[in-house]
């Protein structure tokens, strides 16, 4: 029995391709969930669709099968396009059916421990595991010294501290101490696990700053959505003519503004057609404008009060405000002319909006995938612990609390067991 | 010039479990102690057992060693500690007669086959091609194959009761004065230890009014799985407290003990504080908890626990008299502080036996731990390689998922000291699997095809087994409503109106094996076998995680390291790991990651180096 570990095979950073590789038991099923044709046979590279929650990318795939791979175990590739958001988006897709980030060097430690390490390309990945070694012990270290290392490291104490009173308890059943009870221990737990809560919700602004914010434009046909996008990139990307249908595919595109970015979507005037290449763009345009961060709904119609349905937050746009009569009816909206270019607004508007402010200002980003998946893990194992408070034992809470405990220690690389029995000792009165 | 196979030295608790393995495994076995009347003497408290020290009384039991049965043939009253948090942590312990547990245990040694039994201090251990000469004070020269050293706390070693310091060894004993030369001389690193007991004093002199009765549980197993059923309780233990008169005492005599005058300079375990050690450390705490525990049938001295000195004796008078009902207590022997030598236990592998001297083993507080029991679980170790090493078996080694000796041996060879090691269940990283009811099935097959487990032994063991496979047999078996309805009405489960298996209805809390008997099953199965089943059922999840966890722990432990890799030239290893590694040199990755200076990305390179350099 292995769990399925997921990493970035290739540099990070820009490049033609890139390789997301995934090895363990379920790696092949995981893959099977969203890259479509799955190959029918190991060891072959196939063409295919791979969807991830922000979009669907033409990639490839191939899969190894055990004992006929590098590690070992089932290995599955996905070889896709370069730059890291895209390989990100691959990956995230592969924790959230169930792989879990990989360690540093994990892949060669299970081909070794799988009997699978051979010596001719071994040289190459000695050097390529000191690296990452090297590098990690630089991030670990930065990690220590910024504000986020410090809130795990607090709420490892924290846990430490309900660990130690527990295992007090159970070590030391006759001594005459305050001990804790299963509820006690569970209150402190809930403290930790909204903690963990405002650390994890750090990720959304911190992918914000990594990727920044998809911005569907979506409307009814000639509204100017396409002349709002070029005026919004300032180019003439698109196509912009008086013609209903103009735009059929979606179109993106990205500008920088102030130290975030954004990921401007144009998309085809939504109506009802019999055009099957219009339907088929009227369908991407709603599903862009359901994958993206914020939506611009644009119209040119002052009067227009309606509301496009999505769950994601919207933006009312007026555009064309140079031909309006009279000023449109709802305050909460933009009134522009992408005409005139008069069109900053929107970025000032987006840019409050997802408090891209606060990037500059805050050293609480969760940026790195593989903490953001260890705290959420963590998060499930302090839930755990509370659910066993109230069903079992506290020999069992004990051990849930510890595994919480561990796994913010894979963060901050420390969770010795000594620990544990030194903060015994140092907070209790104990013995013969 | 007398030859045996194996010399034991030493005979307290680590001693007499490693004399006896050896002995009853084949190996003619001498055993020398400073004075036959130290033969498994309990020099501190007058009990075995408790939390995780409970479970490996049961472990040595279920290996065939001697320490479960001589506790039960010696039981004052019985207790099982931790009712109510956990099948993982109950813990038993038991309040002995400490001259009926020497008495007994000297007995069963005389009585064993191979096994010579003499007194004598062993003054030099000499290293010769086919084993060791053991000389003796008084010039008796013995050679030997495999030699134990059991020394404890008798090592060069000095009790302490204020300014007056004696050349002692436990309870006025004579000590080992010569055997730490030989053993620098050997190449090992000597520490120096502490630890301490409180006085004994007179049950006719304390005002028990004042104190809380404690009698033992008539519901406890016995300690030893082959002993039948334990006697009611017949002599009772009491509770009661420090005062704040203690704490203005000590306090106004701190510069008196010689733990904070630099009297002693061995360092002392902080679970085991003297009750200056607690004062001082914790001051805001108003009052300590103090046990009376008796020490024998034949004697009115009752131990002081919880009130361990080495002020002077003057002072320990006022002290004592300052505890609730103890106002005029007589006090019959001081407590002191005893210093004493010891190794650095990370030169030796798992089966205790010195990495650079083949046949040479070490047991007990040599190895820098405390406790009759940590002791115990050793020697039997230590014991049975001995024999094994002697006859040219393979080694035996007990493992972390399989028993708390596993733990403790592991924990004690790979981790540098630096206090004496006492057992807890939290050091037990699968404590769920390792339980104070389950050694038997965790260790007595082993003990088998090593030998010391009997036939009386290994019938009980199968007839269990049996029990327990029977019962499971019936836990598929689908019950109607109508028949469990009444029983989960009474005892406030709710009913679903479908059928339930045996073992659905023991998920249930508050369903036990009981109820199920009542109900028609498990007929003809005992309370023991019972018991696993139950647990077996309402842990199952949390044990099912835990053997994976075991399962993934192991794959590294089954990871060889080999001896002669050359740690200080791997370049990829951080300068403390190579040093680390170098000095401990562990069997196997699993252990080396547990070195502490050792990290996992250390390990990812450890595994890459042995995969291209091997």
């Amino acid at each position: 029995m292995s769990n399925t570990i997921v990493a970035l095979s290739t540099a990070r950073g820009r490049a033609a391709i890139a390789v997301v590789r995934m090895s363990g038991d379920d790696a092949i099923k995981i893959a099977k969930k969203f890259f479509a044709p799955f190959p029918k046979k190991p060891n072959m590279l196939k063409v295919g669709t791979l969807k991830t929650q922000h979009f669907d990318e033409h990639a490839m795939c191939v899969y190894f099968a055990t004992p006929h791979s590098y590690t070992g175990e089932n290995t599955v590739e996905f070889h896709c396009h370069g730059g890291t958001a895209v390989s990100q988006a691959v990956i995230e897709q592969c924790i959230h059916y169930g792989a879990v980030m990989a360690q540093n060097g994990e892949f060669s430690k299970r081909a070794f421990i799988n009997g699978k390490q051979n010596l001719t390309n071994a040289e190459g990945i000695i050097e390529m595991i000191d690296a990452e070694t090297a590098s990690a012990a630089k991030a670990g270290a930065n990690l220590l010294e910024n504000k986020l290392g410090k809130r795990v490291v607090e709420l490892q104490n924290e846990l430490l501290d309900i660990i130690s009173a527990c295992e007090v308890a159970l070590d030391y059943p006759e001594e005459d101490l305050e001990l804790p009870t299963v509820d006690t221990a569970e209150q402190q737990l809930k403290h930790v696990a909204t903690q963990l809560d405002v650390l994890i919700a750090t990720s959304t602004l911190g992918k914000v700053a990594k990727y920044g914010i998809d911005v569907a434009i979506v409307g009814k046909p000639n509204v100017g959505k396409s002349s709002l996008l070029n005026a919004l990139l300032g180019t003439d990307r698109a196509i912009v003519s008086d013609i209903q249908g103009t735009t059929r595919d979606t179109l993106t595109e990205s500008v920088n503004y102030k130290d975030i970015k954004f990921n401007f979507v144009d998309t085809a005037g939504l109506r009802d057609t019999s055009d099957t290449i219009e339907q088929e763009g009227v369908k991407r345009a709603k599903k862009a404008a359901d994958s993206a961060d914020v939506v611009l709904h644009v119209t040119d119609d002052p009067s227009d009060r309606s509301v496009y349905p999505t769950v994601r937050p919207q933006v009312r746009i007026y555009n064309k405000c140079d031909l309006f009569e009279n000023e449109p009816c709802c305050v909460d909206s933009l009134v522009v002319s992408a005409k005139s270019g008069n069109v900053e607004v929107i970025k000032e508007t987006l840019y409050e909006m997802f408090s891209a402010g606060d990037i500059e200002n805050s050293d609480l980003l969760i940026t790195n995938e593989r903490h953001l998946s260890c705290l959420k893990l963590a998060k499930q194992q302090v839930n755990q612990a509370m659910s066993d408070c109230k069903a079992t034992t506290l020999d069992i809470v004990a051990g849930s609390i510890r595994q919480a405990w561990e796994t913010l220690g894979e963060i901050t690389g420390t969770s010795a067991h000594e620990d544990i029995i030194n903060r015994i000792y140092s907070k209790f009165c104990l013995g013969k | 010039m007398k030859e045996y196979d194996v010399i034991v030295i030493g005979a307290g608790h680590a001693g007499c479990e490693a004399a006896l393995a050896s002995a009853r495994l084949g190996c003619s076995t001498l055993v020398l102690a400073t004075n036959l009347d130290t033969v498994g003497f309990l020099a501190c408290n007058p009990s075995i057992g408790g939390t995780a020290k409970g479970q490996i009384v049961k472990e040595i039991d279920a290996l065939g060693g001697q320490m479960a049965i001589n506790a039960d043939r010696s039981l004052l009253q019985m207790r099982m500690l931790n009712r109510g948090k956990g099948s993982a942590v109950y813990s038993p312990r038991a309040q002995v007669d400490k001259n009926v547990y020497h008495a007994q245990m000297k007995r069963t040694l005389e009585s064993t086959a191979n096994l010579h039994l003499r007194q004598g201090e062993a003054v030099s251990i000499e290293q010769i091609s086919d084993g060791f000469v053991v000389k003796t004070a008084v010039d008796l020269v013995y050679t030997c194959k495999a030699v134990v050293l059991c020394c404890g706390v008798y090592l060069n070693s000095k009790t302490l009761v204020g300014q007056c310091i004696r050349e002692s060894g436990p309870n006025g004993f004579a000590n080992a004065r010569y055997l730490t030369q030989s053993l620098i001389d050997l190449g090992f690193t000597i520490s120096r230890f502490k630890t301490g007991t409180p006085a004994r004093v007179r049950l006719q002199s304390m005002d028990l009014s004042k104190t809380v009765e404690q009698c033992g549980e008539e519901d406890v197993r016995p300690f030893s799985y082959i002993t039948d059923s334990i006697p009611a309780t017949k002599r009772s233990c009491y509770l009661t407290y420090s005062t704040e008169e203690t704490k203005r005492i000590i306090l106004e005599n701190k510069h008196l003990a010689p733990i904070y005058n630099g009297t002693i300079n061995g360092v002392g375990p902080r679970y085991c504080p003297s009750i200056e050690d607690k004062v001082v450390r914790f001051a805001d705490k108003e009052r300590h908890q103090i046990f009376l525990e008796p020490e024998s049938e034949d004697t009115c001295e009752y131990y002081v626990q919880g009130a361990s000195s080495s002020m002077p004796a003057s002072v320990q008078e006022e002290i004592y008299h300052s505890i609730e009902g103890l106002e005029n207590v007589e006090i019959m022997r001081d407590a002191y502080a005893i210093e004493y030598d010891c190794i650095d236990a990370t030169q030796l592998d798992a089966t205790l036996m010195a990495k650079h001297i083949p046949g040479m083993f070490f047991a007990g507080q040599i190895n820098g731990t405390s406790g009759y029991e940590e002791a115990a679980g050793q020697g039997i170790v230590a014991g049975i390689n001995a024999e094994r090493y002697v006859h040219n078996k393979p080694k035996f080694t007990l493992r972390r998922d399989n028993s708390y000796i596993g733990v403790l041996i592991d924990d004690i060879t790979t981790k540098e000291n630096v206090e004496p090691y006492r057992m807890m269940t939290s050091r037990a990283e699968h404590r769920l699997v390792l339980r104070q009811d389950n050694a038997d099935m965790r260790l007595t097959e082993l003990g088998k095809e090593i030998g010391l487990v009997t036939d009386e032994r290994y019938a009980k063991f199968l007839h269990k087994k049996e029990q327990i496979e029977s019962a499971q047999k019936q836990l598929k078996t689908v019950v109607s409503p109508k028949v469990y309805g009444p029983l989960f009405a009474k005892k406030d489960e709710p009913v679903t109106g479908a059928g339930l298996t045996v073992d659905e209805m023991l998920r249930r809390t508050n369903i036990t094996t009981k109820d199920m008997q009542e109900l028609g099953f498990f007929a003809d199965i005992d309370e023991d076998a019972l018991y696993e089943i139950e647990i077996e059922c309402k842990y199952r999840g949390y044990i099912e995680k835990e053997k994976e966890a075991i399962a993934q722990a192991n794959k590294l432990e089954n990871k060889p390291l080999p001896a002669d890799i050359d740690y200080l030239a791997i370049d990829g290893l951080r300068l403390e790991a190579r040093q680390k590694l170098d000095k401990i040199r562990p069997a196997n990755l699993g252990q080396a990651g547990r070195i502490l200076g050792v990290s996992p990305a250390d390990i990812q390179i450890l595994i890459v180096y042995l995969a291209t350099h091997r």
